[in-house]
């Protein structure tokens, strides 16, 4: 028996050094605003002149594609992540290399949001768990991004806003598809880069400072989400 | 040296199978389908049922750890022998005896239900319990919470591990349980089925009742399952209380408003008040209201239209019908109730 475990833990030694670090690529998303890297609680002024912080940021991308020069293509499988500001873990997703050696990468596909499969699907786990904070009560379906936080322009309660974005139905569907092309041999990382300062540049708090539930309003955050991403 | 190798990850998989199969070996169960019914809604393949799964989904089920303060349970507005409804409220209560908006939903057959809620809001049974969680005049608890207390349990320690084999507790796994439960509350015993079977005989009133049952409400109330799970308006005119448009709240088209889920009659006789507001005490009201109480508006059913035009005797003749449709054996199976060491 004792061998038994000896072989055991050799086997899982393997089995982690073949899941070493450096055999990865990493991307790491970074939420800006305005070029800066975004604090909980500290003030941020838009170009709308709102000055506002935040209290919550969380969304999901998910079914990531790496295409590359050679028209072959990488699927992640059950590629869903949730990315919360506070979770330093959550920004960093990292793909095992073996999955594109000596390839030349073409472009970075991944989508803002949750597919509607997932939506009609019953309970789901890991990052697409409802204990997660991202999963409508009283209407099925997953909000997409989750931006909350405080602006005096804002005339509610506690001068909160509130964005919810999401929706699975048709015409409210509110996932978006984000693609970005390059020339690049694998490196070990990039930056996935989220600009809030350009979202909120098209945002007047004291008008608009609510969503809880799919529909246009939605729909209309939802189409400038592709513009706030790039990649470095 | 490499059969050494072969030789020994042999007996540690052996070995680590034959050390999970002490704690973890669930037996599994089905849900029969009865003869002539539809194929179910639910996929099974995703939850596969198993006796620990629904044994652990019933705990949940009548446990009020669910509820922020610990005092209201699933069967607090979903009792058994009402056909898991709450009987006697127009509209149904939950913590700190705040009131809700609608009236409680029965729940039987939901294996076959396709959405969920009166507005039809909920497009799985699995998510649906997030519902009555996480409405501040229900539960007013989050699943997150839920699972933290769960987790500080030894008896739901215990009956996860029996059920999914891991202690480690989840909104997932805790949903998957809530749903084997209530996917196996099947009623399908009611004299009308053992009618149906040719095992009894329906009286001569109960026999014109069917026929009138069969002309005037079974395109919405489809047999078997009593319900062919659309939504309608069936003529209600609006409470202005509550101003409750229905389904237009989900769908934001102007076509659903004032629709709501057309639910099932089976036990109608228990499962009173009726309607989704609750707003009728009695199956004599319930017919008397398509008999001539029917309210115009842009979007009533089609089917709703013309008056139904029965006499006195042909509107107790339907209700003697409905009254075949309870099955008192699904409304008492110990099975299903409060969960006790001998049942």
């Amino acid at each position: 028996m004792n061998k038994n475990i000896i072989w055991f833990l050799f086997l899982i030694s393997i089995h982690l050094n073949a899941q070493k670090a450096s055999d990865s690529l990493h991307l790491n998303i970074d939420v800006v605003f305005g070029g800066k890297p975004i604090q909980l609680d500290s003030n941020y002024i838009s170009i709308t002149k709102d000055t506002l912080s935040f209290t919550t940021i969380k969304f999901y991308l998910s079914s990531f594609e790496f295409h590359f020069t050679d028209n072959s293509i990488y699927k992640e499988n059950n590629s869903y992540h949730l990315i919360d500001i506070e979770n330093p873990n959550s920004k960093k997703i990292s793909f095992s290399k073996v999955n594109f050696k000596n390839k030349t990468l073409k472009s970075i596909q991944f989508n803002i949001g949750v597919d509607s499969l997932m939506s009609v699907s019953g309970a789901m786990k890991d990052a697409l768990d409802p204990t997660k904070g991202m999963y409508w009560a009283w209407q099925s379906g997953y909000i997409n991004i989750k931006i909350e936080g405080k602006s005096l322009s804002c005339n509610t309660r506690k001068n909160k806003f509130q964005f919810h974005i999401g929706g699975y139905l048709e015409p409210n569907y509110a996932m978006r598809t984000f693609n970005f092309n390059f020339n690049d041999n694998i490196k070990k990382e990039k930056n996935i880069v989220m600009d809030l300062g350009k979202l909120f540049s098209e945002i007047q708090l004291k008008e608009n400072n609510t969503i809880m539930i799919p529909g246009k309003e939605a729909m209309k955050l939802a189409d400038l989400t592709t513009e706030i991403f790039f990649i470095q | 040296m490499k059969k050494r190798i072969t030789y020994s990850s042999i007996v540690l998989i052996i070995s680590l199978i034959s050390f999970s199969y002490v704690f973890y070996d669930p037996t599994p169960i089905y849900l029969e389908i009865p003869k002539n019914w539809p194929k179910p809604a639910y996929n099974f393949s995703k939850n596969p049922l198993t006796e620990e799964g629904f044994q652990l989904g019933r705990h949940l089920f009548y446990d009020p750890i669910l509820s922020r303060d610990n005092t209201i349970s699933c069967a607090s507005c979903h009792l058994q022998q009402t056909g898991f409804t709450h009987v006697d409220h127009d509209l149904s209560h939950g913590i700190e005896g705040k009131i809700g908006t609608r009236n409680s939903a029965t729940l039987m057959n939901l294996a076959w239900s396709t959405h969920f809620m009166w507005d039809g809001g909920i497009n799985h049974l699995e998510v649906q319990p997030l519902a009555p969680i996480e409405s501040e005049v229900e539960m007013d608890e989050t699943l997150e919470n839920i699972v933290k207390k769960l987790q500080n349990s030894k008896k739901y320690q215990l009956l996860f591990e029996k059920a999914f084999g891991t202690k480690k507790i989840t909104g997932q796994l805790t949903l998957k349980a809530l749903a084997q439960f209530v996917v196996m509350l099947k009623t399908d015993n009611s004299k009308y089925d053992k009618v149906i079977r040719k095992e009894v005989n329906f009286t001569a009133q109960e026999q014109k009742g069917y026929t009138l049952f069969k002309q005037n409400c079974a395109s919405c109330h489809t047999e078997p399952l009593f319900t062919n799970n659309s939504f309608e308006n069936n003529g209600l005119e609006i409470d202005t209380t509550l101003n409750d448009f229905g389904r237009r709240k989900i769908t934001n088209n102007s076509k659903d408003k004032l629709k709501f889920k057309v639910p099932t009659l089976r036990n109608i006789q228990f499962t009173f008040p009726y309607m989704h507001d609750g707003r009728f005490s009695t199956l004599t009201e319930v017919v008397k209201h398509y008999n001539t109480g029917i309210h115009q508006s842009e979007t009533l059913s089609l089917k709703l239209v013309k008056p139904m035009n029965l006499s006195d005797n042909e509107r107790v003749d339907l209700v003697t019908f409905l009254k075949t449709l309870t099955d008192e054996e699904f409304l008492f199976n110990p099975r299903f109730s409060f969960p006790r060491a001998n049942n």
